[in-house]
């Protein structure tokens, strides 16, 4: 099965140097940010509404009318959410080395929809050099006065900073992204308000995208809201950056559209299971994604709806492939780890409750599990997020909390007996 | 409460440009917790004192940011800080094997640096590279498909060559495997210390 | 229903609650409490601890939503007693619990601890978590005053809001992250807060606790009583309490007019001199050098005595008294009749020549009550650091120049804050203060030289063209005192003239000592009567014939003692030779006087030279009224016995009235109180009765039946502008020398002590080196240097009453030389 390359085009084209700013102009880049600036603010916003992206960063939000939701006051801002950190997720890294200016250019779009003078790319502080690449991205457009004063001979101006994180993976929670921002601690705000629309980044109205939702702009003006919902499926436009980790022959980022289905990607796009294995599960959309299993999911169409039904998400698009020999404690335990380690630690569920799951499922793979222990894990997560649901119904602040659910009602609902298999032979039955 | 300033003048003009690249002062808070640990190898006291000065804000408001995040190193590290990746799609391909190896060849358990001051271990959750698991990072540098033999030669390396700059290209021909997505672009650029290699923090390495 | 209201359904009671209110607080408001542990009424909701959860419907069906971030709105239903949200509830108390260490019985909030408490009520059984808990060193002081435990802390960020969001000083702070986040300082940084007990307060578990108080006792063998607080004359409420009798723990009263639960650390642990065993007991009359013990009857009888000589030889107005403004209304008012009526003279005054015109205090127009300040679209302070003298008021100016936050988004941005914001601060003083960081204005000035800067801004040119429109927008509220001690005190009434022409203004005029608005209403001034009426109102018939001719002010009270004029002098809780800003004039003059009584708690500097010292009763051991200085007549309590011997001043002045062939006419302070709202207009109708029973926040005099006959427009008479090339600011410090701060040590240490503060520039230009000695216009003294930047050059700033330094004078030019 085929890429259908939109924002990784340029790339797989041109692989030595799809970073340059010689080259993204060769190849038609920067032309459509200069339309921007004629087409004006209701025709961008109309024209992203129409094209029905949704947002790359795990919401799947649609963007153009997040943009819709901006209060009128000045001065706003646009915040570019690169601080990718869920576990399995690797695409923006990608486009951030490998194809910069898209980026630069798609920030420029947006800016210019949403009459934003003053941009920040939040980077997460490990992409030291997808962070070098940006930047020399953002010094190049400052030197052809794509950026900075009067761009493009215009009378519009655009400042783009890009700020390196440093380690909290609650950044990525774009409240959170904005107290950092702001030099606090990463501490997602309370909700209600939803939408950073009125409140945002020092208080001013604010937009946050994702690195790939942003990178998708210069395209959706290029070929237009139809041509660009051609691309995909009617429900789900354009193409989805699938980062495919975990036990498949071929881990890569795939862009994809939507509608092709799980077996597809797994066995054709992602090269099948090594020599002898067989598919145990799959994590459809990021640490924090509830588990798909063969039996019930392997022929699912992949959509945001069909998925979400199915009980799980697409979220950042990170598909983990875990195969028949990975002991689904240890593997559950190290995502309740991973979130017990990324809480901020302002709620109680969440700071106290996710490091409880994961100390109990830690003893129960050491095999010093009770029977019990079973009944506690699904309370404690019950208390964190009530009745396991799907989406959850959080006691917390953020999803962080919820997250580290997902993995304990996984293995709980499909894999009991194995976690009954270490509890009584005190110990991993897969070692 | 007033710390003196112990920062270079060139420092502290880098400080200043930081500052004034965001609408608010606090802002430059991170930027600036960088330029601390670059100025003194770790975050120090006497440098969060600094910091909280030149943004005027109290050391504790500074202390509290600076401790949320992991990268800010406020015990002294090595001048090569190796980061294994634990989490999940990195541990389905064996990085708590690879995590021993560097472990056992560096003689220290993670969280811990060696007595040259020129290793410190630590095991991270998620670096960005789950397709090219397991994966490590040296200075934040990454380094991607590392069996764990390689991890050993990628710590003698470290002891024997004692590179000033740390590049990823470099690692990765030497100790790498399959990378996550084609890095097709040759790039000399790469770390000098143990803290992220990026221009506006005054800490990046070889020009290109 | 109205519209600022909505109409909410709360376990299916139908409730008509205000808009914008939050469900937490519509719900406790009508009858329904909601668990919480991080949620507290005057500070931003974080729905943090997550106790509050409940079912809100907002029409979308009930969800568990935590009802201290939500607000009210039309039709919603609340739902706090479904299974589920007990559920809920019991599975956070359970989370606060798996790591709390359940010391609850070596615990000093054991007993009068929300999380025990709620455990109790909301909590389920028994905890189901066998793994190791989370340990840290316990507990760490975090500074002179406070204790750290936090194992104990349930991470509800009480106290770094607080300290970030109340008083300004965010000197503890959430440090790490997640399961190992704690609550701590910078290393080697202590949480040097003068509001710091505040935290001690509101900590919902005993992670934060006073030093003072661990381990003194138990909270059900506390006895408490609610009082009035007389550090400074804000009228903080406070509850007292006590074991065995002795004082053992000050507690802030959420009262919306004055403090709002708030305490200085001065109020709050500014107790340890009423146990001081320095205290007074007995009566002691001079012998040689030294004193002896008496018994009362032969003090008073040799008071009387030599109170009567000096009348039948040289006149009443040979005799005066100085005090009066650290007791009650009752006492005050005492002293007052004492004077008229058994003396005979108008010499008398409450004021120690630190602070401004009798009559401007008591009685002028326009007077503004605290809460003004919240509604206030400009507030001016030029006056003192109210950081330092006025702490709860500095919170109140703080919070209003901040502004609250609408909506619940928690944003930190200091603009935000900014954008929101109520009120634009300008203040004006010589040097930095407390407030600077909130101010949108800050106008500094050298001593001596606010004339000229009152008149530029009047004028409103230049640089001050900004700070003037902004005065300009009404309603504006003034706080004006006299900023040091070298000022001339008719600057702040320039000010207050000068505010009158302002769009909507009021005044708070500033003045520090205790119950100085209380003894300046019942008389203790030369030029005024009980109830804010003038001497020389002859419709004031209550005392009789009294002296009409206005008397002697407290600076002419010493002159007169120096020239020889003032035969008889009494102290009445007066320390003029540490109070004096000239202090060299008190020394002399209380040497110069021929006899000289002190009623006090302590041998002060002053009492040490008296012929006759009488032991009073001091704070929490007398019952009376006192008033602040909005005017509001509030009641302070007794709890324990007095020292030894030691009794009210009303008694003292009644008994030595007796003996001295008059009487008083006084059984009980109870019936002064009543003879007060009888005879005194503005008080007419303020009995105890009243204040116990009806008034809870107080009586602002004059109300009701109330009148003030006397009301004084402020004069616009500035004066002179004085210039010299080296000018003095010296003003009062929350912690000083004063007798009740020597007294009680672990404050008296917190001192900033005597120095010199000097301008970098100007230590280079004067060549001083570590010590300098400075020479005022009454006193000079040999300090250590310190170099403040922020100080203009040409100033130097020697704190007020320091240990080791004497008053240096009134007048501002003063030499400095290196020593």
């Amino acid at each position: 099965m085929n890429e259908t390359r939109l924002v990784t085009r340029r790339m797989a084209d041109h692989p030595a140097d799809s970073h340059t700013i010689e080259r993204y102009e060769a190849t038609g880049g920067y032309s459509q940010a200069r339309r921007s600036l004629q087409m004006g603010r209701e025709r961008l916003v109309e024209l992203v509404k129409e094209s029905g992206l949704l947002g790359r960063g795990g919401a799947a939000f649609p963007a153009g009318m997040k943009w819709s939701f901006l209060a009128p006051a000045r001065p706003a801002y646009l915040v570019v959410n690169a601080d990718e950190s869920e576990p399995g997720t690797y695409k923006d890294r990608q486009l951030l080395e490998r194809d910069p200016h898209q980026l630069v250019e798609g920030i420029i779009i947006a800016a210019v929809a949403n009459e934003v003078h003053h941009a920040f790319v939040y980077v997460r502080g490990e992409y030291a050099r997808p962070a070098r690449r940006l930047q020399r991205a953002v010094e190049e457009a400052y030197g052809r006065g794509y950026l900075g004063k009067d761009i493009f001979g215009s009378d519009y101006d655009l400042e783009v900073v890009v700020h390196l994180g440093a380690g909290a993976y609650i950044c990525g929670e774009e409240t959170a992204l904005l107290n950092s921002l702001e030099g606090h601690r990463g501490e997602p705000r309370l909700k209600p308000p939803y939408f950073p629309a009125a409140t945002g980044l020092y208080g001013k109205p604010t937009i946050v995208n994702n690195v790939e939702t942003i990178s998708n702009l210069p395209h959706i003006l290029e070929l237009g809201a139809d041509g660009f919902r051609k691309l995909g499926h009617p429900e789900d436009t354009g193409t989805f950056l699938f980062s495919v980790s975990g036990h498949v022959r071929k881990p890569g980022n795939y862009e994809l559209p939507h509608g092709i289905t799980w077996r597809e990607l797994i066995f054709e796009v992602a090269g099948g299971l090594r020599e002898g294995r067989t598919l145990k599960c799959w994590i459809p959309g990021g640490a924090s994604a509830p588990w798909f299993v063969p039996a019930d999911h392997l022929d699912l169409e992949i959509t945001k709806d069909a998925t979400g039904r199915a009980g799980s998400m697409l979220g950042s698009g990170a598909v983990v492939v875990m195969d028949d020999t990975t002991c689904v404690v240890r593997a559950a335990q190290r995502i309740v780890r991973f979130f017990a380690h990324e809480s901020c630690g302002q709620c109680t569920p969440c700071r106290e409750g996710t490091s409880w799951l994961e100390m109990i499922l830690g003893r129960i793979e050491e095999g010093a599990g009770r029977e019990v222990d079973v009944d506690v894990l699904l309370d404690v997560a019950d208390n964190i997020s009530v009745g396991l649901a799907w989406p959850p119904r959080m006691t917390t602040i953020c999803p962080l909390g919820p997250s580290a659910v997902s993995p304990v009602s996984s293995i709980t609902r499909y894999f009991k007996d194995e976690i009954m298999a270490h509890i009584h032979q005190a110990g991993c039955p897969l070692r | 409460m007033t710390a003196p300033h112990r920062w270079s003048e060139e420092t502290l003009a880098r400080a200043r440009d930081l500052i004034a690249r965001y609408p608010e002062r606090r802002s430059a808070l991170m930027p600036l917790l960088y330029l601390a640990m670059a100025e003194e190898g770790h975050l120090t006291e006497a440098g969060m004192e600094t910091v909280a000065e030149l943004l005027g804000i109290t050391p504790a408001q500074v202390l509290s940011v600076a401790s949320f995040y992991t990268m800010y190193k406020r015990e002294p590290v090595g001048r090569y800080l190796i980061s294994c990746c634990t989490s999940i799609s990195c541990h389905l391909l064996g990085s708590d094997e690879l995590l021993a190896a560097i472990e056992d060849e560096a003689g220290v358990p993670a969280g811990e640096t060696d007595p040259d001051r020129l290793i410190t271990v630590e095991s991270v959750e998620c670096i960005g590279a789950c397709g090219g698991a397991p994966a490590v990072q040296v200075n934040y540098e990454t380094v991607e498909g590392v069996d764990p033999e390689a991890g050993r030669e990628l710590v003698r390396w470290l002891r024997k060559a004692r590179p000033e700059v740390i590049v990823a290209d470099e690692l990765q021909t030497l100790f790498g495997g399959r990378t996550g997505f084609d890095w097709a672009i040759p790039d000399d650029e790469g770390a000098v210390g143990p803290y992220p290699a990026f221009g506006p923090l005054g800490t990046a390495g070889r020009e290109s | 229903m109205s519209e600022h209201t909505v109409r909410i359904v709360v376990d299916g009671r139908e409730l008509e609650v205000p808009k914008g209110e939050l469900v937490i607080k519509a719900a406790q408001d009508n009858g329904t409490y909601i668990p919480r542990f991080c949620w507290h009424p005057r500070m931003k909701p974080v729905g943090m601890c997550r106790m509050c959860l409940v079912f809100i419907d907002s029409g979308r069906g009930p969800m568990l939503t935590t009802a201290c971030t939500t607000p009210v709105a039309d039709g919603m239903k609340v739902d706090t007693t479904d299974p589920a949200v007990k559920k809920a509830q019991e599975g956070i108390l359970e989370f606060l619990l798996i790591n709390h260490p359940l010391d609850c019985p070596v615990c000093d909030r054991g007993g009068e601890c929300p999380l025990q408490d709620q455990t109790m009520a909301y909590g389920p059984g028994e905890s189901r978590f066998v793994e190791e808990k989370r340990h840290f060193e316990k507990p760490i002081p975090i500074s002179d005053l406070v204790m750290l435990d936090r194992e104990r802390c349930i991470l509800c960020a009480r106290c770094t809001r607080f300290s970030e969001e109340v008083s300004g000083d965010p000197l503890i702070e959430f440090l790490d992250r997640g399961y190992h986040t704690e609550v701590n300082t910078f290393p080697d940084h202590p949480f040097r807060s003068y509001f710091s007990g505040n935290t001690v307060q509101i900590c919902p578990v005993g992670a934060l606790t006073a030093t003072l108080y661990r381990f003194r006792a138990r909270p059900w063998d506390l006895v408490a009583v609610e009082s009035t607080c007389t550090h400074c004359t804000a009228g903080d409420r406070i509850v007292i309490q006590a074991s065995q009798n002795e004082i053992l723990r000050f507690l802030g009263v959420d009262a919306e007019a004055t403090n709002q639960g708030w305490l200085s650390d001065k109020c709050r642990f500014g107790f340890g001199y009423i146990n001081s065993d320095q205290r007074l007991t007995v009566p002691l009359i001079r012998d040689g050098d030294g004193f002896r013990e008496a018994t009362w009857g032969e003090a008073l009888d040799l008071i009387a005595q030599r109170l009567g000589d000096v009348i039948r030889t040289s006149g009443p107005d040979a005799v005066a008294a100085l005090g009066g403004a650290r007791g009650t209304n009752e006492d005050a008012y005492a002293l007052s009749k004492f004077m008229r009526t058994v003396v005979g003279s108008n010499n008398l005054d409450c004021r120690m020549d630190d602070t401004l015109d009798a009559e401007f205090l008591a009685a002028t127009v326009d007077r503004a009550l605290i809460s003004d300040i919240d509604r206030a679209k400009t507030i001016l302070v030029w006056g003192p650091d109210l950081k330092e003298e006025h702490p709860t008021l500095y919170l109140r100016v703080r919070r209003a120049a901040i502004g609250s936050v609408p909506g619940l988004v928690s944003s930190n941005s200091d603009a935000h804050l900014a954008a929101a914001a109520g009120a634009t601060l300008v203040v004006v003083h010589p040097r930095a203060t407390g407030l600077d960081p909130v101010a949108d204005f800050k106008l500094t000035y050298r001593p001596g030289s606010g004339a000229e800067l009152l008149a530029q801004l009047r004028a409103g040119e230049g640089r001050l063209a900004e700070v003037r429109a902004a005065l300009a927008e009404g309603p504006v509220v003034a706080l004006v005192g006299r900023t040091g001690s070298t000022e001339d005190p008719r600057l702040a009434e320039a000010v207050a003239a000068f505010v009158r022409t302002l769009p909507d203004a009021k005044i708070l005029p500033l003045a520090r000592r205790a119950n100085t608005y209380g003894a300046l209403d019942m008389g203790v001034a030369p030029t005024l009567l009980p109830g804010r009426v003038s001497i020389s109102e002859e419709t004031f018939t209550a005392w009789g014939d009294i002296p009409r001719k206005p008397g002697r002010d407290c600076r002419s009270i010493l002159e007169g003692a120096l020239a020889g004029d003032i035969q008889a002098l009494l102290l009445v809780g007066a320390d003029p030779v540490r109070d004096v800003p000239d202090g060299d004039l008190a020394d002399r003059a209380l040497d110069a006087v021929p006899f000289l009584v002190a009623v006090d708690l302590f041998l002060t500097d002053s009492a040490g030279r008296a012929d006759v010292v009488l032991p009073a009763d001091g704070f929490g051991e007398k019952e009376g009224t006192v008033t602040n200085l909005e005017g509001r007549v509030q009641k302070v309590n007794a709890i324990v016995p007095g020292a030894g011997q030691s009794r009210p001043d009303w008694s003292i002045l009644d008994d030595l009235a007796r003996r001295m062939g008059s009487s008083l006419g006084f059984g009980s302070a109870e019936a002064i109180a009543k003879e007060i709202a009888e005879v005194a207009p503005a008080y007419r109708g303020v009995t105890w009765d009243v204040l116990d029973w009806e008034a809870r926040d107080g009586v602002v005099v004059p109300g009701g039946e109330g009148t003030q006959p006397l009301v004084y427009l402020p004069a616009d008479t500035p004066g002179p502008i004085i210039k010299a090339d080296l000018v003095l600011h010296s003003a009062r410090t929350m912690y000083d020398d004063g007798v009740t701060m020597r007294h009680t040590p672990h404050l008296h240490r917190l001192a900033p002590g005597a120095a010199l503060h000097v301008h970098p520039d100007d230590a280079a230009r004067l060549g001083l080196g570590f010590r300098a000695r400075v020479v005022g216009s009454s006193g000079s003294a040999t300090l250590p240097v310190v170099t403040d930047p922020s100080l203009a050059r040409g100033v130097v700033y020697v704190p007020f009453n320091q240990p080791g330094c004497p008053p240096l004078g009134s007048d501002p030019r003063v030499t400095v030389e290196p020593a």
